[in-house]
């Protein structure tokens, strides 16, 4: 156990507000709860725990929701949309007609967080999230309720991810601009982040046309321990100890961190030079154990030829999104929004 | 080409923001609580969020030690631990749901909520012996206003001398002199207004006080103080469950003691002789759920006092544990009995199932069977060999660790006292005043009982842990030892929910809860030996 039976709170208190760090906090406690040291987790508990909101389609401050499953797979998307000036239109989903036949209106199709294991699309934080990204970006997002780990580990995630993306790619209603066509980014934190790439991965191979990626400290890591994770172990609400649990439970059994699910540009993994992989944007916030694993993510883009920004908030703790009592918060809304406006 | 933008800046509150998404409308009486945390989908009042933040911090250290210790004791397969930070959320959730807590103490007389349809097995009993019941409200918002009175001044003198008037009034009263009695009440009415009664000795005499006045001049034959309606008492319970750990300790303990004794058992039996809010079971239900191999079919029989208003809390309690164990999938039946006296409760109602495991929980109530029944027999030696009966795997028995039923008046009411004066210290420490004011109103109903009632109003007839050990070994029960690990996790719900000052202590396989080494509550835990006879259960 070595030194995370230390609790080093006063650190982790000094750098984010208060309600912040009781918010982050909460779901650090009852996660411990949640995994089992045998690898198992309690699924019940965790479901019975979780805030879940339902989906309405009345607007609220300017965004409604709906939810969709698909027959066949019994996938779940939850589709947040602006709501129209028209407030005739409120209450109603019209699926004949397109977003827009004269302007871009970006879709993101988002992928929630929790370490392949935790939170669902309705969880009431990714709700919230995806309504402000909506609000601020001026987009539709798709939220995707993707199978979790470990019930459900590798390839399922990607799977259901590379799925949402052909329904979105499909959707008339999700198109717009003088080419109808769907104008589509993939974006998701920590995990959703991981997936995001994987996806991305796979439309690239397939030319399926993916605008941009938008990868919230995404969840990366490899088996050798960085000067980072060593440095920032238990101090920042995160340890090793549950990042390595929550990769094991995802991971093929068997495997190690250097599967390249894991570690994409590691000993195991292949450079993306000459894909048509689209542009990335790579938030890192400096608090992160695994940034070490982020920035060599972006520096394996880099080195594929691909284009990426990365956008590097020094004091910024994981989820530091959740809540927008932080300039992190506005800094990151206003990166994404000239992001999937920039129309390139 | 990699563009780098790092952002360098602290983790400010930031104002208002640019975009439609910030702060949700608020109700003007909601406006403390925090902005933001609705939107993750908890609700907090902002003036709440550093003492939420020191309890995570508080569970976070006894999570770690736990987890550590745990893995030490892996070995001892029988002890199934449960996280007393489960504890929280349901004991939360449940309170929530009742809790109704009033704006200022002078109002706490509420609504009877209605009654909510729930179709379980409630058998009622119709009780031919009604409680006289006195709406003494005047006098405790009387004294309530009393206590209120801030004196800047605390002469440590007049405390002395309050105590001391105090010991002759009792002494007085039990000569029969009540004239000089009588002075002497005014005396310590004078001596009130010139001491602290916020606080410290005053606070506690004044209660004395007045409980000496009510023996004195509303004599003690049929006043039965403990009669205020169902509701009422329920608030007091409830906040005398939040302000102080006593019941949260004896509850604790318990669902340790049952959990274990239970284990291995497929179909179990509680059967809990006061079930109030039923705020002891969810821990366990969940406990059981949590159990390795599986939760047992659980049956819980909860008795109570008939609802006076129409409601039939019993059942709306069942309900809710119902609705509990359903979501954590144990299969749950409850079975309310309305009893206003818990020696009229008899065997044969809890249709005990022979498959059946059976555990006995009683929570501050077997002393109310202590006085005698008007044939001269002993109710309590009837109720214990019936309970033993049972067979019961376990029986929980918490009682106050006092001396509150010597047969002589000024013995009692020197032990009262001291018992009382040190349990109204360890409740400074609560900081919430509504809690505290209702956990006093509470314990000054205890102290009424102990001083102002004879007979069979007297229930509150506290013995301590030694006699109730000699009680129920005499009818056949052997002591289960409450194990180190109920003692640890003990330790562990104080470090969680207390301030300093209380210690937990074992006393041969008993555990004791108290304020700076005054034990003021034991816990023991019992068991029937199974008969080679083979007794048949519950007739």
């Amino acid at each position: 156990m070595a030194g995370s039976n230390e609790v080093n709170l006063n650190e982790s208190k000094r750098v984010v507000p208060l309600n912040t760090w009781v918010l982050i906090s909460n779901f650090k406690l009852a996660y411990n709860l949640q995994r089992r040291p045998d690898g198992t987790f309690n699924r019940d508990l965790s479901e019975f725990l979780d805030r879940k909101v339902s989906a309405n389609i009345n607007p609220v401050d300017g965004v409604f929701s709906f939810d969709h499953v698909d027959g066949a797979t019994g996938l779940l998307n939850r589709v947040y949309q602006p709501s129209s000036q028209n407030e005739a239109q409120w209450g109603i989903v019209d699926l004949e007609k397109p977003l827009s036949t004269t302007e871009i209106v970006p879709v993101i199709v988002f992928f929630h967080g929790g370490s392949f294991t935790h939170s669902s699309a309705n969880s009431a934080i990714y709700d919230t999230f995806c309504r402000r990204l909506v609000s601020i970006c001026k987009a539709v997002v798709v939220s995707v309720n993707y199978r979790r780990s470990p019930e459900h580990g590798y390839p399922c995630a990607y799977d259901d991810g590379w799925a949402a993306l052909k329904w979105v790619k499909s959707r008339t209603w999700l198109q717009s601009g003088k080419d109808s066509k769907v104008y589509v980014y993939l974006a998701g934190d920590s995990s959703g982040g991981n997936i995001a790439h994987h996806v991305a991965v796979r439309a690239a191979e397939a030319d399926v046309e993916v605008l941009g990626n938008i990868l919230l400290h995404p969840m990366f890591g490899g088996q050798m321990r960085t000067e980072s994770e060593k440095r920032l172990d238990g101090k920042y609400f995160v340890t090793l100890q549950d990042r390595d649990w929550y990769w094991r439970a995802y991971l093929p059994e068997g495997e190690d961190r250097d599967h390249p699910a894991c570690n994409p540009f590691g000993p195991r993994g292949r450079s993306l030079e000459g894909l048509k992989f689209p542009k990335s944007l790579v938030v890192v916030a400096g608090l992160d154990l695994i940034q070490d694993w982020q920035l060599a993510y972006v520096t394996g883009l880099d080195k594929s030829g691909q284009k990426v920004k990365l956008l590097f908030l020094e004091k910024a703790t994981i989820g530091f999104y959740f809540l927008p009592n932080n300039d992190h918060f506005y800094c990151l809304m206003e990166e994404i929004k000239n992001f999937v406006n920039s129309n390139c | 080409m990699v563009l780098h933008d790092s952002a360098m800046s602290t983790g400010s509150n930031s104002g208002s923001s640019s975009s439609s998404s910030s702060k949700p409308r608020l109700p003007p009486q909601q406006q403390d609580i925090d902005g933001l945390l609705p939107g993750a989908g908890y609700k907090v009042r902002s003036s709440e969020l550093r003492k939420v933040a020191q309890q995570l911090e508080r569970l976070e250290t006894a999570t770690v030690n736990s987890l550590a210790d745990s893995s030490q004791l892996s070995s001892d397969a029988t002890h199934s631990y449960y996280n007393p930070s489960d504890i929280t959320s349901w004991v939360d959730s449940l309170l929530s749901e009742f809790a109704q807590p009033p704006t200022c103490p002078s109002e706490f007389i509420m609504d009877p909520v209605t009654n909510k349809t729930a179709i379980k097995n409630a058998w009622t009993s119709n009780e031919h012996h009604m409680p006289q019941v006195h709406q003494n409200i005047s006098y405790e918002q009387q004294s309530l206003n009393h206590q209120l009175t801030v004196v800047t001044a605390m002469e440590e003198d007049s405390g002395i001398m309050l105590v001391h008037m105090l010991m002759t009034c009792a002494e007085c009263v039990q000569r029969g002199d009540l004239s000089l009695a009588t002075s002497l009440i005014d005396d310590m009415q004078g001596l009130l207004t010139r001491v602290n009664t916020v606080c410290g000795i005053g606070k506690v005499a004044g209660h004395f006080i007045d409980a000496l006045s009510r023996r004195i001049f509303q004599g003690i034959g049929g006043v039965f103080i403990n009669g205020g309606s169902g509701y009422e008492n329920e608030i007091l319970y409830h906040h005398f469950y939040e302000a102080c750990p006593y019941l949260k300790f004896a509850h604790f303990t318990a669902n340790q003691a049952i959990l274990e004794a239970l284990d291995g058992h497929d179909c179990v039996h509680v059967v809990d002789f006061n079930l109030m809010h039923g705020l002891q079971w969810p821990a366990l239900i969940q406990a059981l759920a949590l159990r390795p191999g599986g939760p047992p079919v659980l049956r819980l029989t909860g008795i109570g006092p008939p609802s006076p208003d129409g409601r039939d809390s019993l059942r709306e309690i069942g309900f809710r544990l119902a609705e509990l164990a359903r979501s954590v999938n144990v299969h749950f039946a409850f079975r309310g009995v309305a009893a206003s006296r818990l020696e009229d409760f008899k065997p044969w109602m809890l249709q005990v199932n022979p498959k059946e495991a059976v555990a006995v929980n009683s929570i501050m109530q077997l002393h109310r069977l202590l006085g005698s029944d008007s044939t001269g027999n002993s109710t309590i030696e009837t109720f214990l060999s019936w309970i033993r009966s049972l067979n019961p795997k376990i029986m929980t028995v918490v009682e106050q660790e006092a001396n509150h039923n010597q047969p002589g008046f000024l013995d009692r009411f020197t032990e009262a006292l001291h018992y009382y004066s040190t349990m109204f210290d360890s409740l400074e420490a609560c900081t919430v005043q509504t809690e505290k004011a209702l956990a006093e109103i509470y314990i000054q109903r205890e102290i009424t009982n102990v001083v102002s009632c004879e007979g069979s109003a007297r229930v509150e007839r506290h013995e301590p842990l030694a006699k109730w050990r000699a009680r129920l070994s005499g009818a056949g029960l052997r002591p289960l030892h409450l194990g180190s690990s109920a003692f640890k996790q003990a330790s562990m719900l104080l470090t969680l929910f207390s301030a300093e000052g209380y210690s937990v202590e074992e006393n041969e396989g008993c555990l004791t809860l108290g304020w700076h080494s005054h034990p003021l509550i034991a816990a023991s835990a019992w068991h029937a030996l199974p008969d080679a006879a083979g007794d048949v259960p519950g007739v």
